[in-house]
């Protein structure tokens, strides 16, 4: 029987669905062990291309660039009450992960390397970086209120401090103040891309409102919330900053998919750390989708083993017990590596579009940063 | 996902084809005579938008993209009095979230709270989101600057109207006629006043033209405020008073005559046992001061700067209009 993975990457220019055709769970169990070989021999085949490029810490890479980021993203809150920026500056302390800004600098650098060998980031491009670091954060603040979430990035959030009335109004802050930078870059092009992702995050959040019967429907519905929810904005804005380094559209293709790619492992590896971290290297509370609702990847795997999870799933765990009893079939399934499998692939398509450009330290990096996005703990 | 702006929530403006009509009928619906609906809603943000788009016609400059227009108003425009709608709306679905810390158990299940206050958020999102995909859809980064930081002046607007708290012993805050103009600016004038300007910009007008739109959005605007804030001390005969706000601008400017002492003395005895605000005291006592008759004049000073601004557009119904607007808004009895 063959392994029919539909990985065929819908274009950037579509509607950035992305479909799995799971027509037989079982054999994608069974050739796990195949594919982690065959993924990791070819991440060794591409390094072997690229021999003089030693390895770089990809964060090290990206740390000039990045070193102000978020000094120049409270300039952008230019707000007259105190309280409101204080309330804006909350998440701007330094301390996040800098996870996608770092990318869209490295793929700036990529882009404008295989363009025409130049090695700096032009001004515009940060500001992409920029924009879409504030665009997360302003979600951030608007899910934390959604969500009545009372922790973030190991301190207290933005609505348990100051209520959720103002919380969101300084969601809605960032989000003016991101806008307005993105219209001062003066390109029309990139305003529409990046003005995607608003959109995409509010569907996104609408998704996960509702629930599937069928589970094909599930897993499809799940990625493309997963999509919409996270990966966009990573996609969209590498595709932004490549639009402004090159003018090739297959580069700009390129940027696209490498983001979509990565961008869904980073959110598929972050629903596994649910399951399998503690709370302290986290951050936030462990097991909280469960407690929102929200069947993950490990639930959706799980529930194929243990079909009583089924009921648990349509009725959002909220039945007294239902949190503790689906924790423990994920942890009794293969939930959790098959959810890990699905990562590997998808960073292994990240790296098979990225390696198309010219090489580079920093399309070295990106490739790294795949690497990092499956071995992180927190 | 199909683009326009009409992703759902927006207002049920016409369709192209139906437009000469709507809007001719709309325009002999304003010179006619103004029906004026509800106190605090200025529910015709986006009509403005139109009528001042259609008063201001083509520019000078650009003949050739006239061929755009229907009944006098480009595609974009009439895009953009959606856009002012959904972020008006958007808006007023955010003022409605409610500090869960702050309920009590006559309020209700705390459920329900959570419910409503992540509906009222992901609405509000939503309409935002439309009204941002809209604006990328104009092609013009001008347009998108003027708006997007609208959209941050509301916000700022929308914070100093939740900063009293009205559990403070119903206590206002020290604010000068002044600063009252600043914030009530914030959240009642900038969006319509930023609207009108970017209105102008889509047709390609000259600065000049540009400045006079905004004049008219934001002097109309604050007179509209100023009358909705002297509704509860003009009516004449209630038997029911209207409670008021404490920060309105009769009350403002009634404290800045009076001076703070004796105006936290009069709402002191005004509260009497249990802080109980009566407020038909209260309003006695601002009407016996100078606030109502100040707040008037002030009212009428911003509709003759809204006029005088009109006065740069060509005569024509679209104007007409928008002059009677202005005559509604500063018409009391």
């Amino acid at each position: 029987m063959v392994l029919s993975l539909n990985l065929s990457p819908p274009s950037s220019r579509a509607t950035g669905k992305g479909k799995f055709a799971f027509n037989n769970i079982i054999l994608l169990k069974n050739t796990l062990t195949r594919f982690q070989h065959t993924s990791t021999s070819h991440l060794c085949s591409c390094s072997k291309t690229v021999s003089n490029e030693k390895y770089q810490d990809p964060f090290q890479l990206g740390r000039k660039d990045l070193k102000n980021l978020y000094e120049d993203i409270k300039k952008e809150l230019l707000v007259s009450t105190a309280e409101l920026k204080e309330m804006c500056d909350y998440y701007f302390d330094g301390k996040g992960k800098a996870f996608r800004p770092m990318i869209v600098v490295l793929m700036a650098r990529a882009c404008n390397i295989h363009h025409n060998n130049s090695r700096e980031v032009q001004a515009s491009q940060r500001s992409v970086a920029i924009i879409a670091e504030m665009i997360h954060t302003a979600s951030l603040v608007h899910d934390d209120v959604i969500d009545d979430a009372n922790s973030r990035r190991g301190k207290m959030t933005v609505n348990q401090i100051w209520g959720e009335r103002k919380a969101v109004l300084a969601g809605d802050f960032i989000l003016s103040a991101a806008s307005v930078a993105l219209a001062r870059i003066g390109n029309t092009t990139i305003i529409s891309v990046l003005t995607q992702v608003i959109e995409d995050l509010v569907r996104g959040e609408f998704l996960q409102l509702g629930s599937k019967e069928n589970e094909n429907e599930r897993f499809a519905h799940y990625l493309e919330k997963t999509f919409k929810k996270t990966a966009s904005l990573i996609a969209n804005s590498c595709k932004a900053v490549s639009i402004l380094g090159c003018p090739d559209p297959k580069v700009h293709e390129i940027a696209y998919q490498y983001g979509r790619n990565v961008g869904i492992a980073f959110q598929l590896i972050d629903d596994v750390l649910d399951f399998t971290s503690c709370a302290d290297r986290l951050g936030k509370p462990t097991a909280a989708d469960l407690k929102l609702g929200l069947a993950t990847g490990p639930v959706l795997f799980a529930c194929r083993q243990f079909p009583e999870m089924n009921a648990m799933i349509m009725r959002r765990f909220s039945k007294p017990g239902d949190v503790e009893r689906a924790r423990k079939y994920v942890l009794q399934s293969d939930g959790v590596q098959q959810t890990t499998y699905l990562a590997q692939r998808y960073c292994h398509e990240a790296t098979r579009e990225i390696s198309k450009l010219r090489p580079s330290p920093e399309r070295e990096a990106l490739i790294q940063l795949t690497e990092m996005v499956l071995l992180r703990d927190k | 996902m199909p683009g326009g702006g009409g992703g759902g929530g927006g207002p049920p403006l016409p369709s192209p084809s139906q437009a000469p009509t709507f809007i001719s009928s709309l325009i002999s619906r304003f010179t006619g005579g103004f029906v004026y609906d509800s106190r605090n809603n200025l529910q015709m943000r986006g009509l403005v938008v139109l009528l001042i788009s259609k008063a201001a016609g083509p520019s000078t400059e650009e003949l050739s993209f006239q061929h755009n227009m229907v009944s006098g108003i480009y595609s974009s425009q009439r895009s953009l009095a959606e856009i002012t709608e959904l972020i008006h709306t958007a808006f007023l679905v955010h003022r409605g979230i409610v500090n869960i810390g702050e309920l009590k158990s006559c309020d209700g299940p705390l459920k329900d709270m959570q419910f409503g206050n992540k509906m009222a958020v992901l609405s509000g999102d939503f309409l935002l989101a439309n009204a941002c995909t809209s604006l990328a859809q104009l092609q013009n980064t001008k347009v998108v600057e003027l708006i997007s930081s609208a959209i941050g002046d509301l916000v700022q607007g929308i914070y100093y109207e939740n900063s009293k708290s009205p559990e403070e012993n119903c206590l206002t805050d020290d604010i000068s006629i002044s600063t009252w103009k600043e914030q009530v600016f914030l959240s009642h004038s900038a969006l319509l006043a930023k609207s009108c300007q970017a209105a102008m910009e889509l047709a390609k007008h000259n600065a000049e033209i540009q400045d006079m739109a905004f004049q008219y959005g934001k002097h109309m605007s604050m007179s509209h405020k100023l009358h909705s804030d002297l509704q509860p001390f003009v009516k004449e005969s209630s038997s029911d008073t209207m409670a008021f706000s404490l920060n309105s601008a009769p009350a403002v400017l009634h404290q800045e005559f009076l001076g703070r002492e004796a105006w936290i003395k009069q709402i002191r005895e005004a509260q009497g046992r249990g802080n109980i605000m009566d407020y038909k005291k209260l309003q006695e006592a601002i009407k016996a001061g100078k606030g109502v008759t100040s707040a008037i004049d002030l009212c009428r000073c911003h509709g003759n700067s809204a006029l005088a601004a009109l006065e740069s557009f060509p005569s024509s119904e679209a104007r007409a209009a928008l002059a009677n607007i202005v005559y509604a808004v500063t018409r009391f009895p």
